[in-house]
C-alpha cells in the first residue's frame, strides 16, 4: 500500500507527459498560424480598412419621421479626418470664394479633388445670390445654344442646382448621405489628388473612401395631427453634435454600432445553424455564390478580421451567406423575406422572423408606419457585408474583376492559387 | 495482490454526489431530447408550425444541445466519475461536500445557461453556446468553478488512493481532467483574447474536437474499460493495448481541429495537418475495439442476457464506426461531398448519443444497484429500452447519413462540366432550394427514429426512478 499523497514517478510523467504533447500541439495550431500566415491578420485591401474603421462608424443611420418607411443617412464629417470631393455634374454647380476654388472638381477634370478641410454646400447666401442668378442665367443659355431645336422638341432648358463652398464652423458636421453606402465612393489608380494630405492618415497606397458634395444636415420640428416629431429640412437646424443625432428623439445609430448588433442578433437567433458563412475552394460553392456570368471568389481569411464572432458554419439548411450583399442586395427583399421567407422564397424551410418588425412591412398592418424595427435593420446592415468588403468597388468580383481568377481556375485554365493567403488587390487580374 | 489485500479492508463510499450528478442527468437527458424531437418536426417535418421569436429553430436547437451535451453526458460521466474512481482507488471520495456543493452550483448554471437561449443568450460559438451572463450571474465562469470543483476532488482522491496500480480508467480520467480545463478555458474564454477572425474560428474548431475528442471519448473509455469487465465479471483483456490506445489519443486529437474548415478559408498547410493527424486516430480507435470485444470474448453469452452489456458493445460498435467515419470525413475528396450536409449531424450523434451516451447508460444500470442498495426495477423494461434506442438509432442515423451524401451529391452535380456557364446551368436546373425539399423524406425517417428513442429513454426514467422508488433497500428485504 503506497503511503497517502505520495506522487510517485510513473504517474508524474503520465501528467507531464500529456500536457507536453498537448502544448506542442497548441503551439502548432493555434498560436503559430498566424504569424505563418499574414492574410490571418493583414486586411485585404485598404478600402476594407477604410469603410471598417473609417466610414462604419461615422455613417449614421435613422428612420426617416416622415411617416413613411424611408431610412435616412448621415455622414458625420470631421476636420482633417473625413475626405470630402466637391464635383461639378451637368446639372449641379459649384460657387466657391477664390481661396476655395481649388477644392472644386469640374466635370470634365480627369483627376477628382479630395481635402480633409470642413468644407459644405449650401445654397447661394444673400450677398452672391446675384452671382447664382447670373450663373443660372448663363448655364440655361448655353443650354439652349446646345439644343438649338428645344423648343420644336418641347424640351425646357435644365434648372441648374447651383451650391455654394463654404469653409463650415467647429470640428465637425453632419451631411446628410445620399445613398445607403453598402458599397461607399472610392476612388484610386491616378484619378484623384489628394489636397493637403497630411491632415488625412489613413490613406495608405490603393485610394480612398469619400464623401461627395456634402451639405449639411438640418432638422425642423413638425407637428401633424397628433403626431409631432422631427424631421429633415434644409431650412431647419443643424445639428450640434452626435449626441444630438444618437438621442431618442432622432434616433440615429452609426452602421459600426449595427453592424455589430447584427452580428449579436445572427448570434443569438441561431442563423449560423442553418446557414454557412463561407465560399469553399469548390466549384459548387463558387457556383452558388456567383452571378449568371461570374463565379464568387472563395472566401479568404482575411475577410473576417473585424468580426468579434465569425460563423463558418457546419451545416447548410439554408444557403451559404458570404455572398449575400451582392447576390441580394435590396432591402426590400430582405424584409419580404424576414417577414414570410416561405412565401418570399418557394421551398424554403426557414422560420419568420417578425419579431425583427414593429409593423407589418406589407403596408397591411393597422398602424401607418410600416417600418421594420432595429433588428431588422442591424441584421440588414450585418448581412450586407458579406462579399462587398474583400476588394474595393472598383477592383469588383462582381463586375468580373476576380481577385484570385476563380473563373480561370474553375475552367482548368490556371493554377491554384492558394485563396487563404496574400493581398486581394495585388491580383486583380481577370481572366 | 494490491486488489486482494484491500479488499479485505472494508470501505464506505458515500455515493451522494454519485446521485446527485447521475439522477437530474437523466432526467434532463429525456428533456434534451425532447427538444431534440421538436426541432426535429417543427423545423424539418412541419416547417415553423409553431412560430415566433422564442420557439424558431435558432432558438431551441441550443437548448437541445446543451442539455443533451452537457446537462446530460457530461453531468452523467461526472456522477459515474464521482462512483469508480473512489472505487478503483480503494478509499472515499476525497472531499464529498465539495462535491455536493458543487453539484449544486454545476445544475445552477447548467440549467440557467441551457434553457435561457430562446431569451437570445447564445454566445455565437458552436458547442460553447452556454452564456457569459444570464441577469447577473457569470454563467461561463461558474460552470468553469464547477468543473474545477470536480477536477481538485477527484485528483485528491486520486492522489490518496490504496492501490499503487493505477488501472487504465484511471489514466483517461485523469487525462480527461486536464485536458477539459484547458480545453474549457480557451473555448470559453482565451477565444475572446486572440484576434477577431479565422484566429477565433481555428480555436473554436480547436475547442469543439477536443470537446468531443479529449472529454467525452476518454471519459466514455474509462466507463467502457471499468464497467464492461465489471458487467461480464471478465477481466480486461489487455492492459498494455488500453495505454496505447491512451497515448495515442493523448497525441492526435489536439491536431485536428482544422479538419472542420477543410476547402474552406484557412491556411492549406493547417488543412493538411489537421487530415494527417485525422487518419492517425484509426490507432486508439482500433486498440479500444479490439480490447473491449477480446474482454467480452470468453463470455458472449453475457450479451443476450444483459441489456447494459448490449448498450456496452452496441456503443463499441458505434464507436467503431464514427472513428472510421472521422477520418474519411476528413479527407479532401469525401470532405467535398459529406461536408455541411446532415451527414456530419448524423456523425456527432452516432459519437455522442449512439457511442457515449450508450457507455453512460450502461455505467448507470451497472452502478445503480450499488449506489441505491436496491435492485433494478425491472429487467424487462432496461431490455425494452435497449432494443429501443437501437431500433429508434437505426433509421435515425441512416437518415442522416444516406440524406446528407445524397445532398452532397447533388451539389456535386453543378461542378459537372468544364465552363462557367454549364456549371451556372446545372444550378439553374437544380437550385439549392430543390436540394433541400429532396432532404424531407429522410428529415421524416429521422424524426420518426427521433421519436422511437425518446420513448426509449423514457422508460429508462421510469425505471430508475422505480427502483429508488418503489424498490426495498436489499438488507430491509434479507431481514424480511
Amino acid at each position: 500500500m503506497s503511503h497517502p499523497h505520495k506522487i510517485e514517478l510513473s504517474a508524474l510523467l503520465t501528467v507531464l507527459g500529456v500536457i507536453l504533447l498537448f502544448s506542442t500541439a497548441v503551439t502548432v495550431v493555434l498560436v503559430s498560424p498566424s504569424f505563418v500566415d499574414p492574410s490571418w491578420r493583414e486586411p485585404s485591401s485598404s478600402y476594407q480598412v477604410q469603410i471598417y474603421e473609417v466610414s462604419d462608424p461615422n455613417f449614421y443611420i435613422g428612420k426617416a419621421m416622415t411617416g413613411s418607411s424611408d431610412l435616412e443617412f448621415v455622414n458625420h464629417i470631421k476636420k482633417g479626418y473625413t475626405l470630402l470631393a466637391f464635383h461639378e455634374t451637368p446639372t449641379l454647380r459649384i460657387l466657391a470664394p477664390q481661396e476655395l476654388q481649388k477644392y472644386v472638381t469640374e466635370e470634365k477634370e480627369p483627376k477628382l479633388k479630395l481635402t480633409s478641410r470642413l468644407l459644405l454646400l449650401r445654397p447661394p447666401g444673400k450677398e452672391i445670390q446675384e452671382e447664382a442668378d447670373k450663373k443660372q442665367k448663363e448655364l440655361q443659355a448655353a443650354w439652349e445654344k446646345e439644343h438649338p431645336k428645344w423648343k420644336e422638341e418641347q424640351k425646357s432648358p435644365p434648372y441648374f442646382e447651383i451650391f455654394e463652398l463654404y469653409e463650415a464652423q467647429g470640428d465637425e458636421a453632419f451631411a446628410p448621405a445620399a445613398t445607403d453606402g453598402i458599397v461607399e465612393n472610392w476612388v484610386d489608380g491616378g484619378t484623384f489628388e489628394l489636397l493637403d494630405p497630411a491632415l488625412f492618415p489613413h490613406q495608405k497606397g490603393g485610394g480612398a473612401i469619400y464623401i461627395n458634395n456634402p451639405r449639411e444636415y438640418r432638422v425642423e420640428h413638425y407637428t401633424f395631427g397628433s403626431t409631432e416629431g422631427w424631421r429633415y429640412s434644409p431650412k431647419g437646424t443643424p445639428i450640434k453634435n452626435l449626441e444630438e443625432l444618437k438621442q431618442h428623439a432622432l434616433g440615429f445609430r452609426s452602421r459600426q454600432e449595427l453592424i455589430a448588433l447584427g452580428e449579436h442578433i445572427y448570434a443569438i437567433e441561431g442563423c449560423w445553424y442553418c446557414h454557412t458563412d463561407q465560399t469553399r475552394t469548390l466549384v459548387q460553392d463558387v457556383v452558388l455564390n456567383g452571378s449568371a456570368n461570374y463565379p464568387a471568389p472563395p472566401s479568404a481569411a482575411n475577410e473576417y478580421i473585424y468580426q468579434q464572432i465569425t460563423f463558418p458554419g457546419t451545416r447548410r439548411i439554408g444557403p451559404d451567406l458570404s455572398r449575400t450583399a451582392i447576390k441580394r442586395p435590396y432591402r426590400d427583399w430582405h424584409k419580404g423575406h424576414f417577414w414570410a421567407p416561405k412565401t418570399a422564397s418557394e421551398g424554403s424551410i426557414m422560420p419568420s422572423f417578425r419579431h425583427f418588425f414593429d409593423n407589418d412591412p406589407r403596408g397591411q398592418g393597422r398602424a401607418t408606419m410600416g417600418i421594420p424595427n432595429y433588428r431588422f435593420e442591424a441584421i440588414y446592415q450585418y448581412l450586407m457585408t458579406k462579399g462587398t468588403r474583400i476588394t474595393p468597388p472598383t477592383q469588383a468580383w462582381w463586375l468580373g474583376k476576380d481577385p484570385v481568377n476563380t473563373k480561370a481556375i474553375i475552367e482548368g485554365r490556371g493554377n491554384l492559387i492558394d485563396t487563404s493567403r496574400g493581398n486581394n488587390e495585388t491580383k486583380g487580374k481577370s481572366p | 495482490m494490491t486488489t486482494a489485500t484491500s479488499a479485505s479492508i472494508p470501505v464506505e463510499y458515500d455515493d451522494t454526489p454519485v446521485k446527485w450528478m447521475l439522477y437530474p442527468a437523466v432526467l434532463f437527458m429525456v428533456i434534451g431530447m425532447l427538444f431534440g424531437v421538436y426541432i426535429a418536426f417543427n423545423t424539418f417535418v412541419f416547417p415553423d408550425y409553431f412560430s415566433g421569436e422564442y420557439v424558431h429553430f435558432g432558438r431551441v436547437r441550443p437548448v437541445h444541445v446543451g442539455n443533451v451535451t452537457l446537462s446530460w453526458l457530461l453531468s452523467a460521466d461526472i456522477g459515474l466519475f464521482y462512483y469508480f474512481v473512489p472505487r478503483l482507488c480503494g478509499v472515499p471520495l476525497w472531499n464529498p461536500s465539495l462535491a455536493k456543493w458543487g453539484a449544486g452550483l454545476w445544475w445552477f448554471c447548467n440549467i440557467l445557461g441551457n434553457f435561457s437561449y430562446p431569451w437570445g443568450t447564445n454566445f455565437g460559438w458552436e458547442y460553447a453556446e452556454l452564456p457569459v451572463w444570464v441577469s447577473v450571474f457569470p454563467i461561463k465562469v461558474l460552470f468553469g468553478i464547477a468543473w474545477g470543483m470536480v477536477v481538485l476532488n477527484l485528483f485528491m482522491t486520486i492522489a490518496r488512493r490504496r492501490y499503487e496500480k493505477m488501472y487504465v480508467s484511471l489514466w483517461y480520467t485523469m487525462g480527461t481532467l486536464i485536458w477539459t480545463t484547458f480545453t474549457v478555458i480557451v473555448g470559453f474564454f482565451v477565444i475572446n483574447w486572440v484576434p477577431g477572425g479565422i484566429s477565433r474560428v481555428n480555436v473554436s474548431w480547436f475547442y469543439v474536437h477536443n470537446l468531443v475528442g479529449l472529454i467525452y471519448t476518454p471519459m466514455g473509455l474509462a466507463q467502457a474499460y471499468y464497467f464492461l469487465p465489471k458487467l461480464a465479471n471478465t477481466p480486461i483483456y489487455s492492459h498494455r493495448l488500453s495505454m496505447i490506445g491512451f497515448w495515442a489519443l493523448a497525441f492526435v486529437y489536439a491536431w485536428i481541429g482544422a479538419h472542420h474548415m477543410i476547402h474552406g478559408p484557412i491556411s492549406q498547410w493547417l488543412q493538411t495537418t489537421s487530415i494527417v493527424f485525422s487518419l492517425w486516430l484509426f490507432i486508439p480507435v482500433w486498440t479500444v475495439v479490439h480490447n473491449l470485444f477480446a474482454t467480452l470474448q470468453p463470455a458472449w453469452q453475457a450479451y443476450t442476457q444483459s441489456a447494459p452489456i448490449r448498450f456496452l458493445m452496441m456503443g463499441n460498435i458505434f464507436y467503431l464506426l464514427t472513428c472510421v467515419q472521422g477520418p474519411l470525413m476528413a479527407l479532401r475528396n469525401v470532405n467535398e461531398i459529406t461536408s455541411k450536409t446532415d451527414w456530419v449531424i448524423g456523425h456527432s450523434h452516432i459519437s455522442l448519443y449512439a457511442t457515449f451516451t450508450f457507455f453512460a447508460i450502461a455505467g448507470i444500470y451497472q452502478a445503480l444497484p450499488v449506489i441505491t442498495k436496491k435492485p433494478l426495477w425491472s429487467k424487462t423494461l432496461a431490455d425494452w429500452h435497449f432494443s429501443l434506442n437501437f431500433l429508434g438509432s437505426i433509421p435515425f442515423l441512416l437518415a442522416l447519413w444516406i440524406g446528407g451524401f445524397l445532398q452532397g451529391m447533388q451539389w456535386a452535380t453543378w461542378a459537372d462540366g468544364s465552363t462557367y456557364e454549364v456549371f451556372h446551368n446545372n444550378l439553374t436546373i437544380l437550385p439549392f432550394v430543390q436540394t433541400i425539399a429532396d432532404m424531407r423524406f429522410w428529415w421524416i425517417l429521422r424524426g420518426i427514429g427521433g421519436l422511437i428513442i425518446l420513448f426509449g429513454n423514457i422508460l429508462f426514467v421510469v425505471n430508475i426512478y422505480n427502483t429508488i422508488v418503489l424498490q426495498p433497500r436489499e438488507e430491509e428485504k434479507v431481514a424480511a
